[in-house]
C-alpha cells in the first residue's frame, strides 16, 4: 500500500537494542524501533510499558544505557532535546509547550524567530509566515497569528506546536497522546492533519490509548510490554482491537467490560431545571438506584460544570435537586457529602488526591468526622477503615506510602475508596479512566457495577464512546450547555451520540477545532 | 545465629532504590538532629564553657520564645501560608500584657496577653480568607499595623512596673528545668497532638497539600486557615509572655528578628514552604540549631552581626539542599 518502494526505504530514524534502566526499574530492554519517511508508526502499551522512556530516548531527553540511534542511516547521539530538535526530531508532549503571554506567531517561531541578523525580530515576517503554515494545517479554521496563545483551545495549541515543527522542516514528529484531551471531532481534524503531513513525507511516531484511532491511522504498530518489544505489526494485518489489547496485556482478555448490574431500583435523585448563566441550562434528569447513567458530550459542553454544581463544588443560578423525595440545599461540597453525593473529579492529581499524604489519609479525608472520639483521631481506627476499603477495591500498593508513589490505576482506587467510605449513594465519576491502563480500566468498570449492584446510583461522565456504550444503562448527550438527546441501552449508536454532541455547533457554521 | 528463611532476596537495584527512598524520606528527619549533634560536638571542642548544665539552661531560656513562635509559625506554613507578623505580634502582646498586668495582676495579665495574640492571628486569618489577600502581603501589612499599634499604645517607651512575681518566672526552675523551657515544651506537645491527632491538624496538612482536593473532600478551607493563623498568633503571644518576663517590662520593639528566625527554624526543621509536609518535632530541632549556633558563636566571640549572616546563609543552604533531595518539582 505504500507509494515508496519498501526496499530502498532507509528508515529516517532507527534505534537498535536500546536499553535504559532507572533505579529499580528496567524501563527498556533491548528494544528496536524504526520510522520510515511518510509513515505513521504507532507505539502502544499499558502504562509503564516503556513508551515514555522510548520517546524520551528518541527525542534526546534521555540517554540510553546501551544500543544505537541512527538518523538517515548514520549513527548519532543526542546530548539534549535541543540537540535532537536541531537534527529535525520534534516531540510534542501532552503538556504543551506554549507560552500563553506570547502571540501565536511568536509561539510558532519560539527560539527560532525570523528577523535580521539573528538579533532583530520582525513581527510582520513572523506573522506572515505563521499564516502560511497555519492555513496549511488548519485550513479555514482560522487561528489568527496575532492572538495571544492563552486564548487558544487545547486543540489549537497542538496545531501551533505542529506548526512550530513545520517551520523547522522537521522530518520526524513524535506525538505523545495528542488526542487524549480532544473531543472526537477535534481528534478527527488532528488525524486529518497527520495524514496530510504523512503524504508530504514526514515520519510520525504516534502514541495513543485510543486503539480504534491507532488502527485507523497507523501504517505500522509496535506494542511494548514491561520494557520489551512484543510485536511490530502492519496495521493492515491487525484483525481487531482485541488482538492489540491482548498483546498489550499479555494475556487473553475476553471481557474488558463486565456485565451490567441488573438490579435497578427506585428513583434516587431528580435534577430539575439546573442552570448557570453561560455554562449550562435546563438540565433535567432522574437517576435510579443501581443505574449507571452516561453523560456524553464534547469538552466544554458543560458536563463537568453541571455535575460540580449538583455536588456543590460550584454555584448554580437555577434548579433543584431532589433526593428520595426530599429537596436538597447544597451550596458547598460539605453539604453535597452530607447529602450522600460524591464527585470524583476528572483530574486525580490536581483535584482528587493530596499526593504528599499517605493512601490511608487520602481515603479517610472526606470522612474524618467519623474516626475517633473526644475530638481526637484514632490512627488505628483510620488505618483499619482504609485497609478494609482498599482490600475491597483490590488496591495494590502500600497504604502508608504517599499517594504520589501509587500508579495511575491505584491512585484512582484511592479516590474511589475515599468516596465509598463516605457512604455516598450517588456517585459522579468524571472521566475516571483517563490516563490509566486497560487492566485498571477494566477494574474501574467492575467497581462501578459493583457499587451499582449495592444500590448506588452512578453518573459516568466520559469522552470515550466505547466506554459509555459498554458500561452505561442510559446515556444523556450534552451540547452547548443543554441536554440534547437521551438514549436507552437498545438505542445506543455512535452516530446518534455524535450528532447530538454537535447539535449546538451546527447552525452557527463555526464548527471549528476547539469549538467549546 | 538463627534466621527465618528469606522468601525474597532483594536485588542490588532494589536495595539501591530503597536506600534512595529512605534517604529522601528520612533525610529531613534524621539529617537535622545529626547536624545539631555535630554542632554541639564542635562547640564543645572549641569552647571550655559551652558544655555545661548552666550553659544549656541559658540556651534553653534564650530558645524558649523562639520555640513557641516557631511552633505557631509551623501551622501557617503547613497550610502553604506564612506569618510575617509574628515579631510585631510579640511586641503588641508585650505592651498589652504589661499594661494589663500592672492594673489587674499577673493572672489576668497573661490571659489578656494570650487573647491579644490570638486576636491578632485571627485578624491575619480574616484578611487572608475573607479579603483574599496573599499571606505574604497580608502579614507584611499587619506587621506594620501591629508594630504601629504597639508603639502608639506605649508612646514608644517601655512599659515598666511589671509585677516581680511575673518577671521572676523567667528564671525559676521546675524540676531543675527553667520555666520558659517547660512552657515551650508544653507548646510543643500540644502542637504535636493538634497536628497529628485532631481533625483540624489533618485538615491543615490536606489544605496545604492540595487545596482544591481538600475543598472537594468537603473541608472548610477558610475555617482551617483561620484556625492556623489564630494558633500562630496565640503561640506568638506565649513567646511574648516569656520574653516580657525576661526583660521585666513591655517593650514596643520586642521580637524584631523573630519573623526571619521562626521561618528559618521551621524550614530548617523540614517543613515544606509549599505546605502539607513536615512536623513540629522537626521544627524543635530547627529551633535548637538556630539557638545553639547563636550561643556557640557568642562563646567564640563572633559578633551578632556576623551571626545574622550565618543564619541567613544556613537558611539558603537548607532550602537548596531540600530542593536537591526532592527534585525540582517544588512541594506539590
Amino acid at each position: 500500500m505504500s507509494v515508496i518502494p519498501a526496499g530502498e526505504n532507509v528508515p529516517v530514524l532507527a534505534v537498535e537494542n536500546i536499553s535504559k534502566a532507572y533505579p529499580g526499574v528496567r524501563a527498556l530492554d533491548r528494544v528496536s524501533f524504526d520510522l520510515r519517511r511518510g509513515e505513521v508508526h504507532a507505539l502502544i502499551g499499558e502504562n509503564g510499558a516503556g513508551k515514555s522512556t522510548l520517546i524520551r530516548v528518541l527525542s534526546g531527553d534521555a540517554r540510553p544505557d546501551e544500543g544505537t540511534i541512527s538518523l538517515d542511516g548514520k549513527r548519532v547521539s543526542f546530548a539534549s532535546p535541543r540537540d535532537a530538535r536541531r537534527s529535525g526530531i520534534v516531540a510534542i508532549f501532552q503538556e504543551l509547550m506554549i507560552v500563553g503571554e506570547l502571540s501565536v506567531a511568536e509561539n510558532v517561531f519560539l527560539g527560532n524567530e525570523p528577523g535580521l541578523g539573528g538579533i532583530l525580530y520582525s513581527r510582520r515576517q513572523a506573522e506572515r509566515r505563521a499564516v502560511e503554515v497555519l492555513r496549511r494545517l488548519a485550513g479555514d479554521l482560522a487561528i489568527d497569528p496575532a492572538w495571544p496563545a492563552s486564548r487558544l483551545s487545547t486543540a489549537q495549541k497542538q496545531i501551533v506546536e505542529i506548526a512550530r515543527a513545520l517551520v523547522q522542516c522537521a522530518p520526524v514528529l513524535i506525538m505523545d497522546e495528542p488526542t487524549a484531551a480532544l473531543s472526537d471531532k477535534e481528534a478527527a481534524a488532528l488525524l486529518r492533519i497527520m495524514r496530510q503531513l504523512r503524504a508530504e513525507g514526514t515520519g510520525i511516531v504516534f502514541i495513543s490509548h485510543r486503539l480504534d484511532e491507532v488502527r485507523g491511522i497507523a501504517d505500522r504498530i509496535t506494542v511494548l510490554r514491561g520494557g520489551e518489544r512484543v510485536a511490530t505489526l502492519d496495521a493492515s494485518a491487525v484483525a481487531d482491537t482485541h488482538q492489540l489489547i491482548e498483546l498489550m496485556v499479555g494475556r487473553p482478555m475476553s471481557e474488558l467490560f463486565p456485565p451490567r448490574n441488573t438490579r435497578i431500583g427506585e428513583v434516587v435523585i431528580e435534577v430539575r431545571d439546573l442552570g448557570r448563566k453561560g455554562a449550562f441550562e435546563e438540565i433535567d434528569f432522574n437517576l435510579r438506584a443501581g443505574e449507571v447513567l452516561g453523560l456524553a458530550g464534547l469538552i466544554g459542553a458543560g458536563r463537568t460544570e453541571a455535575m460540580r454544581a449538583i455536588f456543590g463544588a460550584d454555584v448554580r443560578d437555577t434548579g433543584t435537586v431532589v433526593k428520595r423525595g426530599k429537596p436538597l440545599r447544597i451550596r458547598s461540597p460539605r453539604e453535597g457529602i452530607a447529602a450522600g453525593i460524591a464527585y470524583l473529579p476528572e483530574d486525580r492529581k490536581e483535584q482528587g488526591l493530596i499526593l504528599a499524604l499517605s493512601g490511608t489519609e487520602n481515603i479517610v479525608m472526606a470522612s474524618l468526622d467519623r474516626h475517633g472520639r473526644f475530638g481526637l483521631l484514632s490512627w488505628p481506627q483510620m488505618r483499619q477503615a482504609a485497609r478494609r476499603v482498599a482490600t475491597n477495591l483490590k488496591f495494590r500498593g502500600r497504604l502508608g506510602d504517599p499517594a504520589r508513589a501509587a500508579s495511575g490505576g491505584n491512585q484512582q482506587k484511592l479516590v474511589i475508596g475515599k468516596w465509598v467510605l463516605t457512604g455516598a449513594d450517588v456517585l459522579i465519576f468524571d472521566e475516571p479512566t483517563r490516563g490509566i491502563d486497560i487492566a485498571a480500566k477494566a477494574e474501574v468498570y467492575r467497581l462501578i457495577h459493583e457499587l451499582a449492584g449495592a444500590g448506588a446510583a452512578i453518573i459516568l461522565v466520559s469522552s470515550e464512546l466505547p466506554e459509555l456504550m459498554n458500561v452505561c444503562h442510559r446515556i444523556l448527550v450534552m451540547s452547548g450547555g443543554r441536554i440534547c438527546d437521551e438514549l436507552d441501552q437498545e438505542e445506543f449508536s455512535e452516530r446518534r451520540i455524535l450528532a447530538a454532541a454537535f447539535a449546538a455547533h451546527m447552525g452557527g457554521g463555526s464548527t471549528g477545532i476547539g469549538a467549546s | 545465629m538463627l534466621q527465618p528463611p528469606l522468601q525474597h532476596k532483594p536485588s542490588a537495584e532494589e536495595a539501591h532504590d530503597r536506600r534512595l527512598d529512605m534517604l529522601r524520606h528520612y533525610g529531613r528527619q534524621v539529617g537535622l538532629p545529626l547536624v545539631v549533634a555535630a554542632l554541639i560536638g564542635l562547640f564543645t571542642a572549641t569552647s571550655d564553657v559551652f558544655f555545661s548544665a548552666q550553659n544549656f539552661r541559658n540556651i534553653g531560656v534564650a530558645a524558649a520564645a523562639l520555640a513557641a513562635v516557631s511552633f505557631g509559625q509551623t501551622f501557617t506554613i503547613l497550610t502553604a501560608g506564612l506569618d510575617l507578623s509574628v515579631g510585631s505580634t510579640v511586641a503588641l502582646v508585650s505592651i498589652v500584657g504589661a499594661f494589663a498586668m500592672r492594673s489587674y495582676g499577673v493572672g489576668l495579665g497573661i490571659l489578656a496577653a494570650l487573647a491579644c495574640g490570638a486576636a491578632a492571628g485571627l485578624l491575619n486569618g480574616l484578611v487572608i480568607t475573607k479579603l483574599k489577600v496573599f499571606p505574604f502581603i497580608a502579614t507584611l501589612a499587619t506587621l506594620s499595623i501591629f508594630s504601629g499599634l504597639a508603639l502608639s499604645l506605649s508612646a514608644g517607651v517601655p512599659v515598666t512596673g511589671v509585677p516581680v512575681d511575673f518577671s521572676d518566672l523567667a528564671y525559676e526552675l521546675m524540676f531543675g528545668i527553667p520555666v520558659p523551657v517547660v512552657i515551650a515544651a508544653a507548646v510543643l506537645v500540644v502542637s504535636h497532638v493538634i497536628l497529628t491527632y485532631t481533625r483540624l491538624g489533618r485538615r491543615i496538612y490536606a489544605v496545604g497539600g492540595n487545596e482544591e482536593a481538600a475543598r472537594l473532600s468537603g473541608i472548610n478551607i477558610d475555617g482551617v486557615k483561620l484556625a492556623a493563623y489564630a494558633l500562630s498568633g496565640f503561640c506568638a503571644a506565649v513567646g511574648s509572655v516569656i520574653l516580657t518576663a525576661r526583660v521585666a517590662s513591655g517593650q514596643p520593639a520586642l521580637g524584631a528578628s523573630l519573623p526571619l528566625e521562626s521561618v528559618a527554624a521551621v524550614v530548617l526543621g523540614g517543613v515544606s514552604l509549599f505546605g502539607g509536609r513536615g512536623s513540629v518535632i522537626g521544627v524543635a530541632f530547627g529551633v535548637m540549631f538556630v539557638s545553639i549556633l547563636s550561643n556557640g558563636l557568642n562563646m567564640l566571640n563572633v559578633s551578632s552581626y556576623t551571626q545574622m549572616m550565618v543564619i541567613g546563609a544556613a537558611l539558603i543552604l537548607a532550602v537548596a539542599l531540600d530542593q536537591a533531595l526532592m527534585g525540582t518539582r517544588g512541594g506539590k
